[in-house]
């Protein structure tokens, strides 16, 4: 029997060991198969092969489209407002997909206009619109996918006017592989890589997802105020005076105002008092850190995060000594 | 088995492979004239709703395969010889892309056993165990059998015929 075993270690050698793909194996991938058979007869050792078996991996069309950006604060007659999706080839063959945007969506409160030039690859990786972002036009640079490789995409879209705050828009983006789309399993034959059968898959060949923008309107007012105390007892702003600055910032509207920030360069002629920064009454501590203030470069920086009217004011104090 | 005990069929295993690298020119004649004949196909599941709205499953050959699809290989082998076949084994490595499915292998009359080493070793799925960086050991999942084999019980006669079957996954 041993001589059995070492007839199969020599076999694996040939065939070797799996190889594992992300997304499955790729299209147009032989897969041979054969048995082997030992036996003895009239007491001679025999061994054999079966015929070679090959099966080829056909190419699955498949994609998925994935909104990246949460949904975008827009102000009436804004232009050029950018939604962020990832475009993914969930197949196992290399693909080109057409893009194409729909913003004339049922179930919002207004139709966001596209912009002359509404789908872009976000090239720089900034997930927003910029100048080095490449406009995408159908037919001439549809993105060709790897299994599994994906590319960032940009819907860009202007605001009508006349909106009111809360108002949300709806906005699409549509990946489409282009050897075909139908029902899963269809199958489009001899059209995969490497002439394989491509067959549809799971998602249809097909993608969408919606991002959404929402009106908001929201006005941050600020009202900062200053108090003297001089060495001597007094109010008088003499070397050595300590002026304490109180900030008021207030949000109005039914807007958030995302990611709010101050900052407040130290006038000339002072000096930041150590650790004198606060944040509604507060310590904050100068450096960077979990907390919401820090001094650095000359300035006061508060973060104050999403702020809205029903946050009621934020009230930012610190202290300088005059030179 | 003790390490003595591995270490001299070990030995016993390097003196055999001469052996039979000698007598592959007997292997060749023998099998000109037909002792056994073997052959493997390949399937796959097809789940349709018939007329009647019922649920049926087919195999039809495996001409296409996608990821995750189940391939149901089977070997079939046939005595055409005038001698009996005596210690009759096959053997199947599971195909590069394809991870075996559990407790699917299947032979009429043979003890079936698996590989995890390319064929070095075999046993039984509750002997097969995976040795870690660290010197632990798990048992091994069905997906990580390299080859399958089939020991037939009996002695196979002349005009007698069998077959194995075991089904895969593609990764």
């Amino acid at each position: 029997m041993k001589r059995i075993s070492l007839i199969i270690l020599v076999l694996s050698v040939l065939t070797g060991s799996p190889a594992v793909f992300a997304l499955g194996t790729t299209a147009g991938t032989d897969i041979a198969n054969s048995a082997q058979v030992s036996y003895v007869v009239a007491g001679t050792p025999v061994s054999q092969s079966s015929n070679v078996l090959v099966v080829t991996v056909a190419e699955i069309l498949d994609v998925n489209v994935l909104l990246q950006s949460p949904t975008v604060p827009v102000t009436p007659g804004d232009v050029n407002r950018s939604l962020l999706f990832t475009v993914t080839n969930t197949g196992n063959g290399n693909e080109d997909f057409s893009l194409a945007i729909d913003s004339a969506l049922a179930g919002d409160d207004f139709d966001p206009t596209p912009s002359p030039t509404s789908i872009y690859f976000d090239t720089d990786g900034s997930g927003d619109l910029s100048a080095g972002d490449t406009p995408y036009s159908f037919g001439v640079n549809d993105p060709q996918l790897a299994p599994d490789a994906s590319v960032n995409v940009l819907l860009v879209n202007d605001i009508p006017a006349g909106l009111l705050d809360g108002n949300q828009g709806f906005s699409e983006l549509t990946a489409t592989s282009l050897t075909g789309t139908g029902n899963p399993g269809d199958v489009f034959g001899g059209q995969g890589d490497l002439g394989t059968d491509a067959v549809v898959g799971a998602n249809g060949g097909d993608d969408a997802d919606i991002g959404i923008y929402i009106v908001s309107n929201v006005t941050l007012s600020i009202v900062k105020s200053a108090t003297v105390v001089d060495p001597f007892g007094g109010t008088e702003p003499v070397p050595g005076a300590l002026i304490t600055y109180q900030i008021v910032v207030t949000a109005s509207g039914s807007g958030t105002a995302i990611n709010a920030s101050f900052t407040d360069l130290i006038p000339p002629f002072t000096t930041y008092q150590t650790g004198s920064l606060s944040l509604n009454g507060g310590g904050l501590t100068d450096a960077p850190d979990a907390d919401a203030g820090e001094f650095s470069g000359g300035a006061v920086v508060v973060a104050l995060g999403d702020l809205t009217q029903a946050a009621g004011p934020q009230t930012i104090a610190f202290t300088v000594v005059i030179d | 088995m003790s390490i003595f005990q591995r270490k001299l069929s070990d030995r016993k295993s390097a003196t055999c492979l001469s052996v039979m690298l000698a007598m592959m020119p007997l292997a060749l004649s023998a099998q000109d004239s037909g002792a056994i004949q073997i052959r493997t196909t390949a399937e796959i599941e097809v789940v349709e709703t018939d007329a009647n709205g019922e649920i049926v499953t087919r195999l039809e050959q495996a001409s296409k395969v996608i990821p995750g699809d189940i391939v149901i290989y089977t070997v079939t082998f046939s005595n055409t010889g005038s001698e009996p076949a005596e210690n009759v084994v096959i053997t199947n490595p599971v195909p590069r892309h394809m991870e075996y499915v559990e407790g699917t292998a299947f032979g009429p009359g043979a003890d079936i056993s698996f590989s995890i080493d390319g064929g070095q070793s075999w046993g039984t799925p509750d002997e097969l165990m995976v040795t870690a960086a660290d010197g632990s050991q798990r048992p091994a999942m069905a997906t990580e059998y390299t080859d399958i084999r089939w020991i037939l019980r009996n002695t196979l006669q002349p005009g007698a015929q069998g077959f194995a079957r075991f089904r895969t996954r593609l990764q």
